[in-house]
């Protein structure tokens, strides 16, 4: 009981009392958890808006605020990131690593979730496991893997795009896997046996119901293998052969130990929208294609993004 | 012969460890409404599974039509079902969820509107061709599953609980519904409840299974006033048992004794003596005021507890047998003569008493809450 009357919001008391009976009122919303959430939004975005400010500066200091310019991104005839061919050739690597990423390891990753949301015999379990793997094992080390890999055993591939492509499908598949399968698993295999049972062969019935129910997962899962490829470091440098087939975070990270310009904090800036705005059309398709699964106004989870 | 025509030769269903189903018998005449009942676990569901083509029979024979089906897969069926959950597929609306299976038999365009047309009216949901599933009641989905399954004209169309997630009395609605659809189509409902009641209702005839077995296989009326099985006796509703002593067995009459009272009942087609059960369903159990009566087939006792029921008062009575009996009487509006504490008169008449001996369905293993098998099946 007393415990319950000192959380009354109460007329009179000290502030001090006051906030903590704000805080601690149990009919209101958890407001110390909003206030952590706030906090933490906070220390992780602002440093990101400072970063994006200063892409617009006017000067060439990254610290300090002149004026706002599109100097960086096109309007500097030498260092601007339009200008400069290496910013430039950074940007167009970066996307076509990311856009081949996605139309080689999403298709393979779906068919390998299929198989084996759908194999229930000996090493399927082993299977699942291991497609853990990409996610736990240590970049530096799938890096060197890879890298040994193309050196010394398959020296047909040489270093460069080729070889980066296949580095970043090798981890992506995995993102893939485990998006799409927790879909299958939601969805279960009702869908399919009402399609069998109503003529479809197991081909219909995959791309008449099952593609169908799994769209929203399977967009999901390219914009995060878009998001991952664009943001890949480690792979990218071990399998890069320098020059064109450098990426905007490579470049980003030689150009910061030399003389940094704001242009890197323009071409960061560009890496990130472009970025944001795939993972948004991914999750705008993801609530277009589940729109018949959802009561009207009723709260649903972010699903595959919510991970 | 008829069209819809099921028969199940020994049929056999191993998962890793238990055998769900275990080599049974059953043959569903054409154009019936056959209902297997039985506890969750008993089979019941993955034998419906086997018929559809959900699942490998491990041995034995599925005759449709007098062909062998087992090695056939679903999609080659003349066979629907209206699932347990509808599984009405979300991205599609309710014409297009109709029109799926017209659609995969390549029917022409003018004729699956019309067909389709047809089917949504058959189950009362004209104009809600667009609706998404997600926009549907529970019942309207249940119609929707129904149109889908019975716009292919199949031969036999098995329902797997399909009241089952639906509020009692919205069931009861259906119930009747479906037997009337039923009566008007013509084809073989084969109908998987664990509602005894449902399956009473709706059946011409129903089999009861218990851990992989069919139990017995008759007419509503049959099974409810005539179980041969402890099992049976006691899933179908609540049943008196009482331990007893068969004296002698004949055509006419069998006499039994339990503790000093000696009981006849109708002839049983038991020709055996010695240590059997007897039920005796709660309504047949009549109550007369101590004293009034004696002699046949009548047993003092005591009113141990009165339970209101709204239709009718549940009154337990302590026999002088030791048992704990209960009857049930009907809710007339005039009272109940009797209260806690009241010595009564218990009659059993002969026509209302069954005699199960032991060995036969053993043991009631009742209201089976065990894990299912049959759940870890299908999921």
């Amino acid at each position: 009981m007393t415990a319950v009357a000192e959380s009354r919001p109460t007329r009179g008391f000290s502030p001090a009392a006051r906030l903590r009976g704000w805080i601690r009122n149990p009919w209101g919303r958890p407001r110390f958890l909003v206030l952590m959430t706030w906090a933490y939004i906070l220390w992780s975005i602002v440093p990101v808006l400072i970063a994006v400010q200063f892409s617009f500066n006017g000067t060439r200091s990254r610290t300090v605020w002149d004026s706002f310019s599109t100097r960086w991104y096109w309007g500097d005839p030498v260092d601007s990131v339009w200008h400069d061919p290496t910013l430039r050739h950074a940007l167009v690597q970066s996307f076509k690593l990311a856009g081949a990423d996605v139309l080689i390891a999403v298709p393979i990753g779906v068919l390998l979730a299929l198989g084996l949301a759908r194999w229930h015999g000996r090493g399927s379990g082993a299977s699942n496991f291991i497609m853990l793997f990409p996610l736990v094992t240590p970049e530096i080390v799938m890096g060197v893997a890879l890298l040994l890999v193309f050196t010394e055993l398959f020296t047909f591939v040489h270093t460069g795009t080729t070889a980066q492509i296949l580095g970043h499908v090798t981890f992506s598949i995995s993102f893939v896997v485990v998006i799409v399968r927790g879909r299958l698993f939601s969805i279960g295999r009702q869908y399919e046996e009402a399609a069998a049972d109503l003529g479809a062969s197991p081909f219909v019935a995959l791309t008449r119901v099952l593609l169908p129910l799994l769209t929203p997962a399977i967009v999901a899962s390219a914009a995060v293998v878009f998001a991952i490829s664009a943001d890949d470091f480690v792979i990218s440098q071990w399998l890069s052969k320098g020059g064109e087939t450098d990426t905007v975070p490579i470049r980003i990270y030689s150009a910061t130990r030399a003389a940094p310009l704001p242009s890197v904090n323009a071409i960061a800036t560009i890496m990130m929208v472009s970025t944001l705005l795939i993972v948004t059309l991914g999750f705008v398709a993801w609530r277009v294609f589940t729109r018949g699964e959802r009561k009207e106004g009723a709260k649903e989870e972010l699903g595959a993004f919510g991970m | 012969m008829a069209r819809g025509e099921i028969e199940l030769n020994k049929l056999t269903k191993e998962f890793a460890e238990v055998r769900a189903v275990d080599g049974i018998d059953l043959h569903v005449h054409g154009a019936e409404f056959f209902s297997l009942l039985g506890p969750s676990g008993c089979g019941k569901t993955t034998t419906l599974r086997m018929i559809a083509g959900f699942e490998q029979p491990t041995s034995g024979q599925i005759l449709l039509d007098g062909t062998d089906v087992a090695y056939t897969p679903p999609h080659h069926r003349n066979v629907n079902t209206v699932f347990q959950n509808y599984a009405l597929f979300p991205h599609l609306n309710v014409f297009d969820n109709v029109a799926f299976g017209l659609r995969r038999a390549k029917r022409p365009k003018n004729e699956i509107k019309q067909r389709v047309g047809q089917a949504l009216e058959l189950v009362q949901l004209s104009g809600y061709d667009k609706r998404k599933s997600s926009q549907l009641s529970g019942g309207q989905q249940q119609r929707v599953a129904l149109a889908r399954a019975l716009v292919l004209n199949p031969a036999v169309l098995l329902l797997d609980e399909p009241l089952g997630a639906l509020d009692a009395k919205l069931r009861k609605t259906l119930q009747i519904e479906l037997k009337a659809l039923q009566q008007e189509v013509g084809i073989t409902f084969l109908y998987v409840t664990h509602d005894q009641e449902e399956a009473l209702t709706m059946s011409d005839r129903l089999a009861v299974m218990n851990g992989g077995h069919v139990e017995q296989i008759g007419a509503p009326q049959d099974v409810y006033e005539d179980p041969e099985t402890l099992f049976v006796a006691d899933f179908l509703g609540v049943s008196n048992l009482m331990e007893a002593r068969v004296v002698s067995a004949g055509a006419g009459v069998c006499r039994v004794a339990l503790d000093g009272y000696e009981l006849e009942t109708r002839g049983t087609k038991l020709d055996v003596t010695g240590a059997a059960k007897i039920v005796i369903r709660p309504e047949r159990l009549e109550l007369e005021e101590h004293g009034t009566a004696s002699g046949l087939n009548r047993i003092p006792g005591m009113v141990e507890r009165l339970v209101y029921v709204g239709s009718a008062v549940q009154v337990i009575v302590r026999a002088a047998t030791g048992e704990s009996l209960q009857a049930l009487i009907q809710n007339t509006g005039k009272g109940i003569p009797f209260e806690q504490g009241t010595p009564v008169q218990l009659h059993l008449p002969p026509d209302a008493v069954r005699v199960l001996p032991f060995g036969i369905g053993d043991e009631p293993s009742l209201k089976a809450d065990e894990p299912a098998e049959e759940t870890a099946a299908t999921t």
